[in-house]
């Protein structure tokens, strides 16, 4: 975008020419920047650009991938994608290399008095068939369990859910999503009876403040963060960070707003207290298309073996919500939050003030929460109360972790409750899913059985004997990690892994299954913003490693299944996204054909008439709207969406004083997940080699402990030993430490605790106390 | 009389406090010396936050900024004046005011940057404005004659261009950031050394895809599994 200067009258006419680029450069911004990153590769190679999502995180960026000689070895942003139109993060671009790593699995491994042997794909998969028969003929078909993530592609959930919930009958199927996205699921179906984000990314290009709840955009979402700033530079967009602790983001916000862990919730209703006291309410809205209701309190914390809760909603009206609010005054609020009354009377000025679109964005901050829930339903309090929802610009946005935690998990439904149409409880959904699925109904149990922490306790307890989980690494990422290693390494305990390498969980693993990953297959992944994305096979998988949708077709068919199980190898990934479809069908989910996915980069369901709906709930923009309203929220019976009356209640484990700090785990911008692709890319691991704990500089000065000295945290758990932080990537506030995840040879998850949102059931991974000392 | 008592309990008052700092300090002189051992620790090599964002303000105007190719910076111009790779600068003009702290003097131009009349050149900005003692790193160099001459070899200095991973992939950040956080302060505008002007300063999230490598320091090597913690 330089120009150099020859002579004056050329310098004018350069300049003019310029502030046009920088105008156009501002309004698609990326565009010019994927040229200009093509202007750097060596000229006269023979690159073959192919498109795909790109592997890591939830926002979905489109990439395109390099291959030469059968090999990828280039990524550069897809112009094309409105996601990230052009430009990726530092894990997107160097994402192929992940597939290259030297200690790639590429056979079989089969544990024989307990050395891992290499044998044949053939032998590994009529092993597990045979053991997976064997255990429900001993134990009940209750006692086999699949356990995915959001990394799985859309078929991988689909025949995975098929084949357990449709042919073997149990509802053992679960996935990493129910500690990362299950807590935004019960959040959208208790406010609206739909699942997942009305608005899309869009939203980013309209809103005047965006407002993050306890979410690291920069380091987390930092395609998206990008965005953002662009709008600041070129709109003067503002920026709030409402966090726990000063990142990167909070750096780079136009302001920076810390709370006390949990507090969030009583800020919240603040915030929605002087929305109602200022006359900031957008009656007519709240009128039309708002309830009110109040659910259980004093839920626990399921802490407990066979915890159960069933929340009973409650019809009540704006008065008594109003007299609810009496007790969340900012000047109360204050003294629990550490936030002043100033700030919080900031922040709901501006979702207050009917001229500036406001989106709010959260992640793991509200959602690993142990009142998760209702933190979901309190921000959409927020934007139901002012009416700034499913308008561009105006947009309460939750984002997502794992490429396909929403097209997977939550559109496929691999939770124990859930059917790729409805829940396992509706016999009509049940009805459904079984026509298509070409089985008995009776087949599909209509109790839920485990959530994800109670299933890997049913293991330990020897309620589950087999367990097969797929690309996810659970030995890394269950909260209280001990328990739950020692009860899946118990004698009677058959255990598969599909897996790329070798990490923690395949180290508890009777069998280990070489998967093929990403684009060494064909598939789908569905990001946050309801986008299916596609991708073709570009490489060949290494050695004998096979897809996980695959793996789980031969595995069915050696179970008896071959007619559930009927499709081809060569074109088993379109006759399953054909099949899927089917459970989708009609305007409020229906989802693009393949051949638009393969032609564009994805499609955001419901994609009806060749369209996609970028606003749902809007009947300006969505088609399933049927009120003749201009707004209707389809998903509650009476069209209507729910503003809850959710109070504020204390976290499973304060800090006490035996263990006078607060701990948070998190993650950082090089590693994604547990690290186990991330760490295997050079330029990650040598930019991020290891683990840390984050202290308060005034902690560490009074303890004596500077950056890289041993610092031992203790919790009722157990204790690790790790090297401080000091003033490095984030500063936590006083008396709280922030310790990464990914580090699978410092396992914060040894002492972290299981306690989980009573509601979606998904853990708490930001809230315990620890004891911290100089080791 | 009473102006007596007065300056007898001023004095007394003064032996009180005399007899109360001579204590103390006896006491501080019976501690043994104590020199504190350093353990071999390993650090992480996680780079400081600060100043990420500081001059994100501009970055439209550097992304606007037409380039005086007449009178730009080279790489090979940036290194000659510093004693090998990552040495503070030294100061390559005449400096007019001896007794300034920087908020005074240097930082008038090297804050903002702009081009210089009578050195013909833009003057570069400095990365760490917030510490006003320049010249406690700067000096000037005021003669080309050495005192004797030296064996001391400058290194090999990082090459502009070989940090991809990738073809095409954005480069890693080779040098260190101690005090040099600011990316844009070196990597944008027309006194940046052409080479390592970035072409997207209006991308101010600099880390989201450049990550720090910094092999000089300390080569990091590959992910290992670490195969005690599974036992």
């Amino acid at each position: 975008m330089y120009t150099s200067i020859t002579n004056r009258r050329s310098f004018i006419k350069k300049m003019a020419m310029l502030s046009a680029m920088t105008a156009a450069s501002t309004m698609f911004p990326g565009i010019l920047f994927a040229e200009e990153q093509e202007r750097g590769l060596p000229k006269g190679s023979s690159l073959n650009w192919k498109k795909a999502p790109c592997r890591f995180c939830g926002v979905g960026c489109g990439v395109l991938i390099g291959i030469e000689k059968g090999k990828a070895v280039a990524v550069k942003g897809d112009p094309e994608s409105t996601v990230n139109k052009g430009l990726c993060c530092v894990k997107g671009y160097h994402s192929v290399i992940a597939m290259y790593g030297k200690d790639r699995l590429t056979k079989p491994l089969v544990k024989k008095s307990g050395k891992y042997v290499e044998t044949s794909m053939k032998e590994a998969l009529d092993l597990i068939a045979s053991k997976m028969k064997e255990t429900i003929k001993d134990y009940g078909k209750d006692s086999v369990s699949i356990y995915g993530s959001g990394q799985w592609t859309i078929p991988d959930g689909y025949v995975a859910s098929k084949l357990f919930k449709g042919c073997i009958g149990t509802n053992n199927v679960e996935a990493n999503a129910r500690l990362c996205m299950a807590t935004a699921v019960t959040g959208f179906l208790t406010s609206f009876g739909l699942d997942e984000p009305m608005g899309c990314y869009e939203d980013i290009d309209h809103a005047n403040i965006f407002v993050l709840w306890g979410n690291n955009m920069a380091e987390m979402h930092p395609v998206l963060f990008s965005r953002m700033l662009d709008q600041r530079l070129t709109r003067g967009a503002k920026i709030i960070d409402f966090a726990t602790r000063t990142t990167r983001t909070s750096v780079a916000a136009d302001k920076s707003i810390l709370f006390l862990p949990q507090t969030d919730l009583a800020v919240g209703n603040a915030i929605c207290y002087e929305i109602i006291k200022n006359g900031w309410v957008h009656t007519s809205f709240v009128e039309k298309y708002c309830n009110f209701s109040k659910g259980l309190t004093n839920m626990g914390y399921g802490l407990e073996d066979n915890y159960k809760f069933k929340d009973k909603p409650e019809k009540i009206d704006f008065e008594t919500y109003k007299e609810f609010l009496n007790d969340y005054t900012p000047e109360k609020v204050e003294k629990m939050s550490g936030v002043s009354a100033k700030d919080i009377k900031y922040m709901a000025a501006y979702y207050g003030d009917p001229n500036k679109k406001v989106m709010s964005f959260w992640c793991m901050g509200p959602n690993q929460h142990s009142r998760g829930t209702w933190m979901n339903n309190i921000i959409y309090n927020i934007h139901l109360l002012t009416g700034k929802i499913s308008t561009p610009g105006n947009s309460p946005f939750s984002l997502t972790g794992q490429p396909s935690a929403c097209g997977t998990v939550r559109e496929v439904g691999t939770l124990t409750h859930k059917l790729p149409h409805g829940v396992v409880m509706n016999k009509k959904d049940r009805e459904f899913a079984a026509k298509i699925w070409e089985v008995p109904v009776e087949n599909i149990d209509p109790k839920p059985t485990y959530h994800t922490v109670e299933m890997f306790r049913a293991l330990d307890r020897g309620d589950i004997r087999f367990m097969w989980i797929q690309v996810t690494n659970p030995m890394v990422t269950m909260p209280k990690l001990k328990r739950y290693r020692d009860g899946a390494n118990k004698k009677g305990r058959f255990i598969v892994v599909s897996d790329i390498y070798q990490t923690p969980t395949t180290d508890i693993a009777d069998v280990i299954l070489p998967s093929a990953m990403w684009v060494e297959r064909e598939g789908m992944y569905g990001n946050s913003e309801r986008r299916t994305q596609y991708f073709e096979q570009m490489v060949d998988p290494p050695g004998e490693a096979m897809s996980d949708t695959w793996q789980l077709i031969e595995v069915a068919k050696r179970m008896g299944f071959e007619k559930q199980f009927y499709y081809q190898e060569e074109t088993h990934i379109e006759e399953i996204y054909k099949e899927y479809r089917k459970h989708h069908v009609g305007k409020k989910h229906n989802m693009a054909p393949l051949e638009v996915l393969k032609k564009q980069p994805g499609a955001m369901w419901p994609y009806v008439d060749g369209k996609s709906t970028k606003w749902r709930f809007n009947s300006k923009y969505d088609p399933a709207c049927t009120n003749g309203e201009d707004f209707h929220f389809y998903g509650k019976p009476d069209g209507k969406a729910v503003i809850w009356q959710r109070p504020y209640e204390p976290a499973a484990e304060s800090p006490d004083n035996q263990y006078p700090y607060w701990l948070c785990t998190g993650r950082v911008i090089e590693h994604w997940h547990t690290g186990s692709m991330t760490r295997r890319i050079p330029v990650l691991h040598k930019a991020m080699p290891h683990s840390y704990v984050e202290l308060n500089p005034g902690d560490a000065k009074r303890m004596q402990i500077r950056t890289g000295d041993k610092v031992k945290l203790t919790t009722r758990r157990g204790e690790i030993i790790l090297p401080a932080a000091v003033n490095q990537r984030g500063v936590p506030a006083p008396m709280q430490v922030f310790v990464p995840f990914f580090d699978e040879n410092i396992l914060i998850n040894e002492i972290t605790l299981d306690s989980f949102c009573p509601i979606s059931k998904e853990p708490d991974y930001k809230k315990c106390a620890v004891k911290v000392e100089k080791a | 009389m009473r102006k007596r008592f007065g300056i007898i309990s001023f004095f007394v008052l003064l032996f009180i406090a005399f007899i109360a700092v001579w204590n103390y300090s006896y006491y501080q002189g019976q501690e043994g010396a104590y020199i504190p051992i350093e353990k071999n620790y390993l650090a992480p090599m996680i780079v400081s936050e600060s100043d990420v964002f500081k001059r994100s303000e501009y970055a439209l105007d550097y992304a606007d900024m037409s380039i005086d190719e007449n009178h730009e910076r080279s790489i090979k111009s940036y290194y000659s004046n510093r004693a090998y790779y990552g040495a503070p600068p030294s100061i390559p003009h005449n400096v007019k005011d001896e007794r300034n702290m920087g908020g005074n003097s240097c930082l008038k131009c090297h804050e903002n940057g702009g081009f210089v009349e009578k050195l013909k050149a833009y003057a570069p900005i400095t990365p760490h404005p917030e510490m006003v003692n320049c010249r406690q790193c700067h000096v000037p160099q005021q003669t080309q004659i050495v005192f004797k001459k030296t064996n001391f070899i400058k290194g090999s200095l990082p090459l502009v261009g070989t940090h991809n991973a990738l073809a095409g992939s954005p480069p890693v950040i080779p040098h260190s950031l101690q005090m040099r956080e600011n990316c844009l302060a070196c990597h944008a505008g027309p006194s940046a050394p052409k080479e390592i002007r970035v072409t997207h300063p209006e991308r101010i999230n600099c880390r989201q895809c450049h990550v720090s490598n910094d092999k000089m320091m300390e080569d990091i090597g590959i992910f290992i599994r670490n195969i005690k913690t599974n036992e």
